[in-house]
């Protein structure tokens, strides 16, 4: 009894048995790709298709029978030969002169193997594509694992990029094996073999080893080594699930922060927290700097581009992860690379233009006459969590770039000198910018209140603007520094060499060897020649002594001969 | 240089002319070209002619239209378009310059 499966051969309705089905199939799939490729493959195929139909309803008819068998398959293909008689002519002598003129191979293709594969068959892919063999590949991917992480992202990125080698065709290919019908025939003979060759080997192994007792050990040993080698097979296939899952958690990361830049290029609300250094740069930090202009759609664009891909990736690996690989990964591979190259040249076309207006530097200098003779240093703090480089809001961009210094005059009256540094694409630019500061100085008696920040308009944008504060007092002059400006106050002189941060909370004059501490009491402060003086001190008090030492041991001597010549007596 | 390559290539050429030959003395049904091509001995199993035939027609060289058969599906039935015809003619000419031009040469100079 057998079994008959129907097919539907150019609108005929056949019953093939069960071998002759096998046969007939494996035989059309051979011929469709010994066509494919070729021009009007399709038709070819429906014309070969009807000449079977024919061929399989004449012999029906002539041998009184209702099923196909395996005699009339191999009447149709010693009818219409092997699928090698089925290229045309003139292409397979063009391949033919092609590969021997040049001697070349067939053009490989970079596939994964899954056959050889501990966990995506990536390396095995790599090394089937440079020839050599895997174990180096994958040493190379453990060494650059261990030492930096590029070695799992490059896994990662690699796995979702290379396809699959599925069929015969592509295993061939990813060999750099010419694809032609024998070639094909000869890996599939060749995998057959193989196992065969294991299964035979199976089976005498499992004979012999019944048959006597040195055989028995050793099929001990083998069985150890087959449990160790199921093992270590087990602990690899577990760590590289393991890598896939920290790698997604990475790749999700990454996504969140790439996330982020765009959301606060675009100012979405709600996505702050996304923003790795949204304390640093607040949330409009990039408009700062980018201004709402050209450049920044640019550079938007640009962002959302470069996203596509690891995007896309994310996507294809979650769609395997669920045991569902997307059917178009190609396309979306290619479309998520091109993005990502023209997203790169984005971001590089306004990272210069960026880069360009800050070319030229210009300083702007204000002048502000004090009066009196005693002053109050201190400062509007910014609170702490509100800390910013610069901060934009409707109107105003705030910068926190300002240093105060204090230095010496010979003139009679303190003057406050404000240095406005911009920079900006040429000259005039960055001086209007240098310009447009603005740094109110508050005096109320002797308290001068400075702000740790100063403020140019929106416009002008974030052009690596500075302020340099010079506080010039003549000789005679008091100023006390209150601890709340210890942001501002950058390496003042003064006669002790002390720290800027020690310098605050105290009162100092300003004499003609440079700022001395008022009240400061403690030793530490005492400068190097107060030091000398009582190192000279010391000296003479020592010099006192040794002479005094000696006087004595004199006055020792003298009165100890004294004694003797009294006892003479 | 394979000798396959050279045998395949002179065939080639021989094979179109003979197509468009049989064609050229009445219409015909793929088995039909191919049974006389095989009993020519210029072609040993059917598959060889069906990419060619379909070549020929693409090259608007060929017509073919449906004919319905007792046996089976419907047949094609091919015939030379006007295209052919001249193309035909022309290969014909040639075939017969060759014809001569080979033996002219192969043949062994005894006259001489």
């Amino acid at each position: 009894m057998n079994k008959t499966i129907n097919i539907n051969l150019a609108g005929i309705i056949f019953h093939l048995d069960e071998p002759a089905y096998e046969a007939f199939k494996s035989y059309l799939s051979r011929v469709k790709s010994a066509l494919d490729g070729q021009e009007g493959a399709a038709e070819i195929i429906a014309d070969i298709e009807a000449r079977i139909a024919e061929i399989f309803s004449m012999r029906i008819t002539e041998f009184k029978r209702e099923v196909v068998t395996a005699l009339d398959v191999d009447f149709v293909i010693n009818t219409l030969g092997q699928p090698e008689d089925f290229q045309d002519e003139e292409d397979a002598t063009f391949s033919d002169q092609n590969t021997s003129s040049n001697g070349t191979k067939t053009k490989k293709r970079l596939y994964r193997n899954p056959d050889e594969s501990y966990i995506g068959g990536v390396a095995s892919g790599i090394a089937a594509y440079f020839g050599t063999d895997t174990v180096w590949i994958r040493l190379l991917f453990l060494g650059l694992l261990f030492f930096t992480p590029i070695g799992f992202f490059t896994y990662i990125i690699l796995w979702a990029a290379m396809p699959e080698a599925k069929t015969t065709a592509q295993k061939l290919q990813m060999r750099g094996e010419p694809v032609n019908l024998s070639n094909i025939e000869k890996s599939v003979k060749e995998e057959l073999d193989g196992v065969k060759e294991r299964f035979g080997r199976f089976r005498e192994e499992s004979k012999g080893s019944g048959k006597n007792v040195a055989d028995g050990a050793q099929s001990v040993l083998a069985f150890i080594f087959m449990v160790l080698e199921t093992i270590f097979t087990f602990i690899f296939k577990f760590i590289g699930i393991i890598l896939i899952i920290i790698g997604i958690i990475f790749g999700s990361f990454l996504l969140l922060g790439m996330l982020g830049v765009v959301a606060t290029t675009w100012n979405i609300g709600g996505l702050e927290y996304l923003t790795f250094d949204g304390a640093v740069l607040g949330l409009n930090g990039l408009e700062a700097i980018i201004g709402t202009g050209t450049t920044l759609n640019v550079l938007r664009i640009g962002a959302l581009l470069t996203l596509l891909l690891p995007l896309f990736g994310l996507i294809s690996l979650i769609a395997r992860a669920f045991g569902k690989p997307l059917a178009n990964a190609r396309i979306l591979n290619i479309t998520g690379g091109a993005s990502f190259a023209l997203g790169l040249i984005l971001l590089i076309y306004s990272g210069i233009s960026v880069g360009k207006s800050f070319k030229v530097g210009a300083t702007e200098m204000t002048t502000t006459t004090l009066s009196g003779n005693q002053f109050d240093l201190r400062a509007d703090l910014i609170e702490e969590n509100d800390a910013f480089l610069f901060e934009v809001d409707d109107t105003q961009l705030r910068i926190e770039n300002v240093q105060l210094n204090i230095k010496k005059t010979f003139d009679t009256t303190a003057t406050l000198v404000l240095k406005h540094r911009a920079r900006g694409k040429n000259n005039s630019s960055a001086r209007l910018r240098a310009q447009s500061f603005e740094y109110p100085i508050r005096q109320t008696g002797t308290v001068l209140t400075f702000n740790e920040f100063f403020s140019v308009p929106k416009e002008a944008l974030y052009r690596a603007q500075e302020l340099r504060g010079t506080l010039y007092l003549p000789i005679g002059t008091e100023v006390f520094l209150d601890p709340s400006i210890e942001n501002i106050v950058y390496d003042i002189e003064n006669y002790h060499n002390m720290l800027d941060r020690k310098m605050l909370g105290h009162t100092w004059r300003m004499e003609r060897k440079g700022l001395v501490c008022v009240d400061c009491q403690d030793i530490e402060y005492y400068s190097s020649d107060d030091l000398n003086e009582i190192d000279e001190a010391i000296d003479e008090v020592n010099d006192g002594l040794e002479n005094l030492e000696d006087d004595i041991s004199e006055e020792i001597e003298r009165l100890e001969l004294e004694l003797k010549r009294l006892k003479n007596k | 240089m394979k000798i396959e390559n050279t045998k395949a290539q002179m065939r080639k050429g021989i094979l179109e002319y003979c197509i468009l030959g049989i064609l050229q003395s009445g219409d015909a049904y793929a088995s039909d070209i191919i049974a006389q091509l095989k009993n020519a001995k210029l072609i040993v199993v059917e598959g060889t002619l069906y990419p060619l035939l379909t070549r020929l027609k693409n090259a608007g060289l060929l017509e073919y239209r449906w004919e319905e058969s007792s046996s089976g599906p419907p047949r094609k039935y091919y015939s030379l378009s006007e295209m052919g015809q001249q193309f035909q003619k022309e290969l014909k000419g040639t075939w017969e310059e060759l014809q001569q031009a080979v033996d002219i040469i192969t043949t062994p100079k005894s006259t001489s």
